[in-house]
C-alpha cells in the first residue's frame, strides 16, 4: 500500500528511448511522471512500444538512453527481487507446479513475511479476486479468466508500491472483461497502489483510469484524463483510436474546413493557418441525421450506403457527394431504432465544435 | 476445382507423397486402420520378447552349476550360484562399488549437467549456443574406447598432467585405476546423455515465469529451487534414470580407467562368461544386475510416478 505519500511521483519516464537494432526504435522519447495512488493506462495499437515501456518501468530491460526514476531512485538501483513492483504479465507467468493458495503465498514467503498470518492474506487476496475457495486448485484445473485472477492476486498480496499490468484481461469474454475492469478499479481504490496498465482496448482504458497515456509507433501522443481524451484528441490518430471518427481533407478555412470547395463549421484544435491543408475529424455519435440534422451548422444531403446492426445502436455509413467522401454515423434512438434505408436520401448534419481540424502533417 | 494451366504439374515431393499414400492404401485398407497402431509397435515388442526370451534362457542357466570335472553346466536345477554369489565377498564388494558408483555418477552428472542445459536454452547469443553444443558433442563423436585411452594419455604416471605437476615440484600421483579416475570418465561419458534429456524440460519453462518469481521477490537461488527445478523435474528424473541405469550396467569405463582393480558388475558377469567360462555363476550375476535395475527404475517411478516423464497423466 502506498502508505508514504512522499511529495514526489511514484514514476519518472524521462526521454526514454529503446532500440532493439531490429529497424524502427520500439519506444522514442517517451517522458511523462505518475503521482501516487494514481491510475493510468497506457493505450497503443499492436506493436506501439506498450510492453517495452512497462517492462523498462518494471526494471527488466535497460532504456536505450534516457532516465526511469521509481519513487524517486532509479528503477535498476535495486535488485529485481528487491524491488516493491507487482507485475501482472501478458502470458501471466503463473507456477503451474503449485496450487493456487501456494502461488499467491509465493511472494509472502519469498519476502520473509511471518509464516502465521500468510494463510490468512492469501484467503483475504483471493476473496479479493472472487477466488475464495479454489485454493487448493492446481492452476491448469483452474479457466482462463480464474487463472487471470490468480496473477492479479499473486501481484497484488504483498502490497507493492507499484501495480503493472500488462494486458491482464485481454484474453476474457467481454463481458468478463468488464467485470474484471470495474473490479480492478474497485480494488486499485481500495488499495491505493500506484498503478499503470497496458491495453489495446479504448473502452477499458475510458473505464478503468484516471489518466491514459495513448502511444503509437514508439511515441506517446497525448497524456490526459479519459474526459480530456474523449473531448480533446490531440491529434487524428487518437481521434482514431478512442472512438470512433471519420475524417475530412481539406484547407483551413475561417469558418473550418473548405472541403471539396465546401465550406463546414469546425473549430481548429492546434496552430493552424486559414489555407494551409488541414484535415477535419467528427465522431460518429455527433454525426446527425434525419431531422436531428437540419438544426445544426452544417448541413449536406447524403446518401445511405450500408447500415450496420450493433444492437442498442446502428450504424449509417453515409454518402456525402458534395464534399466527395463519406462519413460514418451513430444512431441511438429506443423510440425510433432503425429509421432510415439503405440507399435512402437523408439530411447529414454537425456542430460546429464536434468538427475538430488538424494541420494535415499531423499523423 | 481452382483453375489451373494445361501444363500444370504438381511438385515432385506432393507426387510422391500421394504415391506412397496410395501403394499404402493397397496394402494396409482403411478398414484395419484400428489395428494400425499395433501394426507399428510389433517390431519393438517383437524385439523385446527377443529380450525376455534371452532372459529366460539366463534364468535357466543361473540355476545350473559348473561341473569342475567335466566343464559342462548340471542337468538339475539349484540356487547354488546364486548362494555362492551372495556369500562372497568379492561379489559383494563389487555390487557396492557399482551400486556407489551409479548414484555418485548420477549425483555429479545432474549436478553438472543442469546448469550446462539452463546456459544453453536461456542464452540469447546464437554462437554461445553452438559452442556450448560442439563442446557437448565433441567427445561424443570420438568414441568411448578412444576417449578412454586419451585419458590414458592425460592421467597416466608420465602423462601431461603430472608432467604440468613436476614443472612446479609436485612428486607424480597417480590419477588412474583408481576409483575417482573411474567415477571421472563416467561423468564424462554421461554428461551429453543428461544435458540432452534436460535440455527440452527446461526449453519448456518460459523465461517469463522466471522473471516473474524475481518480480516476485525471489532472488536467483530461490528462483531455481522454487521454480527451475520444480518445473524441470521430468527432465531431471529421466536424465537421472538413463544416467543411472547406464553407470550401473556399464562395462568399458571401468575396465578402461580402472585398470581391473575397480570392476563394476558388468566386468565381473563379463569374467565368468569369457574368462571362467563358468555360465551359470555368470547368469546368477547377470540376473541380479537385472534385478537391480529394475528396482530401481520401479521405485522412481513408484515414488515420482510415470506422470513425471511427462508422459501424460498426472501422476
Ligand atoms: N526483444 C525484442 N527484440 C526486438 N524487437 C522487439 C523486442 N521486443 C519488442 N520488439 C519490437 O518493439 C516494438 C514494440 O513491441 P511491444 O512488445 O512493446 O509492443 P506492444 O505495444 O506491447 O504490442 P502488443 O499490444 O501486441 O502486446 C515491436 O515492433 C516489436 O517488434
Ligand atoms: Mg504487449
Amino acid at each position: 500500500m502506498a502508505a508514504v505519500r512522499s511529495e514526489q511521483p511514484a514514476v519518472v519516464v524521462q526521454g526514454v528511448d529503446m532500440d532493439f537494432g531490429t529497424g524502427a526504435m520500439a519506444v522514442k522519447g517517451a517522458s511523462f511522471a505518475l503521482e501516487p495512488g494514481r491510475f493510468l493506462t497506457i493505450l497503443g495499437p499492436s506493436g506501439s512500444g506498450k510492453t517495452t515501456l512497462l517492462r523498462m518501468i518494471a526494471g527488466f530491460q535497460a532504456p536505450t538512453r534516457g532516465e526511469i526514476l521509481i519513487g524517486g531512485r532509479p528503477a535498476d538501483a535495486v535488485a529485481p527481487h528487491r524491488r516493491s513492483i507487482g507485475m501482472v504479465f501478458q502470458k501471466l507467468a503463473l507456477f503451474p507446479h503449485m496450487t493456487v493458495n501456494a502461488n499467491v503465498a509465493f511472494p509472502l514467503k519469498m519476502r520473509r513475511h511471518d509464516p502465521r498470518t500468510i494463510p490468512a492474506r492469501v484467503a483475504r487476496y483471493l476473496d479479493l479476486v472472487r477466488l475464495g475457495g479454489y485454493g487448493n486448485r492446481r492452476i491448469h484445473e483452474l479457466s482462463g479468466g480464474q487463472q487471470q485472477r490468480v496473477a492479479i492476486a499473486r501481484a497484488l498480496v504483498f502490497e507493492p508500491d507499484l501495480l503493472l499490468l500488462d494486458e491482464p484481461l485481454a484474453a476474457l469474454d467481454r463481458k468478463l472483461r468488464e467485470e474484471m475492469q470495474l473490479e480492478f478499479r474497485r480494488i486499485q481504490k481500495e488499495l491505493g497502489v500506484t498503478t499503470i496498465n497496458v491495453t489495446h482496448d479504448q473502452r477499458e482504458a475510458l473505464v478503468v483510469s484516471d489518466e491514459i497515456i495513448v502511444m503509437d509507433h514508439g511515441e506517446i501522443q497525448q497524456h490526459t484524463s479519459p474526459v480530456d481524451m474523449y473531448r480533446s484528441p490531440a491529434n487524428p490518430f487518437v481521434a482514431s483510436f478512442i472512438g470512433v471518427s471519420s475524417f475530412l481533407e481539406g484547407l483551413s478555412s475561417p469558418r473550418g474546413l473548405m472541403v471539396n470547395g465546401v465550406d463546414c463549421a469546425g473549430v481548429a484544435a492546434g496552430a493552424i493557418l486559414p489555407g494551409m491543408p488541414a484535415r477535419g475529424a467528427i465522431r460518429a455519435e455527433q454525426t446527425r441525421i434525419g431531422a436531428a440534422a437540419e438544426a445544426c451548422d452544417t448541413v449536406l444531403e447524403g446518401r445511405i450506403t450500408d447500415t450496420i446492426f450493433e444492437g442498442e445502436r446502428l450504424m449509417y455509413f453515409v454518402d456525402l457527394p458534395a464534399l466527395g467522401t463519406g462519413v460514418r454515423i451513430y444512431h441511438h434512438d429506443p423510440a425510433e431504432h432503425a429509421p432510415f434505408e439503405k440507399g435512402a436520401t437523408v439530411s447529414t448534419g454537425w456542430n460546429a465544435r464536434d468538427l475538430l481540424i488538424f494541420p494535415a502533417k499531423d499523423r | 476445382m481452382p483453375e489451373t494451366p494445361a501444363d500444370f504439374r504438381y511438385p515432385l515431393r506432393w507426387r510422391l507423397m500421394d504415391g506412397i499414400e496410395a501403394l499404402a492404401d493397397r496394402i494396409w485398407p482403411r478398414r484395419l486402420a484400428p489395428w494400425t497402431g499395433w501394426l507399428l509397435i510389433t517390431p519393438a515388442l517383437l524385439l523385446v520378447g527377443l529380450l525376455v526370451l534371452g532372459l529366460i534362457q539366463i534364468a535357466d542357466s543361473s540355476l545350473r552349476t559348473l561341473d569342475t570335472a567335466t566343464f559342462l553346466p548340471s542337468e538339475d536345477w539349484s540356487l547354488a550360484n546364486f548362494e555362492k554369489a551372495l556369500a562372497s565377498r568379492v561379489y559383494l564388494t563389487v555390487a557396492w562399488r557399482s551400486l556407489l558408483g551409479a548414484a555418485l555418477t548420477t549425483f555429479l552428472t545432474l549436478a553438472l549437467a543442469f546448469p550446462y542445459a539452463y546456459a544453453l536454452v536461456r542464452t540469447r547469443r546464437p554462437w554461445v549456443r553452438k559452442a556450448l553444443l560442439i563442446t557437448l558433442f565433441l567427445p561424443f563423436f570420438i568414441g568411448q574406447v578412444v576417449r578412454a585411452y586419451g585419458w590414458l594419455i592425460i592421467l597416466g604416471n608420465s602423462g601431461m598432467v603430472n608432467e604440468a605437476l613436476s614443472l612446479v615440484g609436485v612428486a607424480p600421483m597417480r590419477l588412474l585405476f583408481n576409483y575417482p579416475a573411474v567415477i571421472f570418465g563416467m561423468v564424462q561419458y554421461m554428461l551429453p546423455f543428461a544435458v540432452l534429456l534436460m535440455v527440452p524440460a527446461l526449453a519448456a519453462i518460459p523465461a517469463e515465469t522466471e522473471t516473474a518469481a524475481g518480480s516476485l521477490g525471489a532472488n536467483w537461488l530461490r528462483t531455481t529451487w522454487h521454480v527451475v527445478l520444480p518445473m524441470a523435474k521430468p527432465g531431471l528424473i529421466g536424465a537421472g534414470l538413463v544416467v543411472a541405469t547406464l553407470s550401473l550396467t556399464d562395462f568399458a569405463v571401468p575396465a578402461m580407467l580402472g585398470g581391473g582393480s575397480q570392476d563394476f558388475i558388468a566386468n565381473a558377469i563379463y569374467d565368468q562368461f569369457f574368462r571362467t567360462a563358468d555360465q551359470g555363476l555368470g547368469s546368477a550375476l547377470a540376473l541380479m544386475l537385472v534385478a537391480a535395475g529394475s528396482v530401481l527404475v520401479g521405485l522412481v517411478f513408484l515414488v515420482f510416478g510415470a506422470g513425471t516423464l511427462s508422459m501424460g497423466g498426472r501422476r
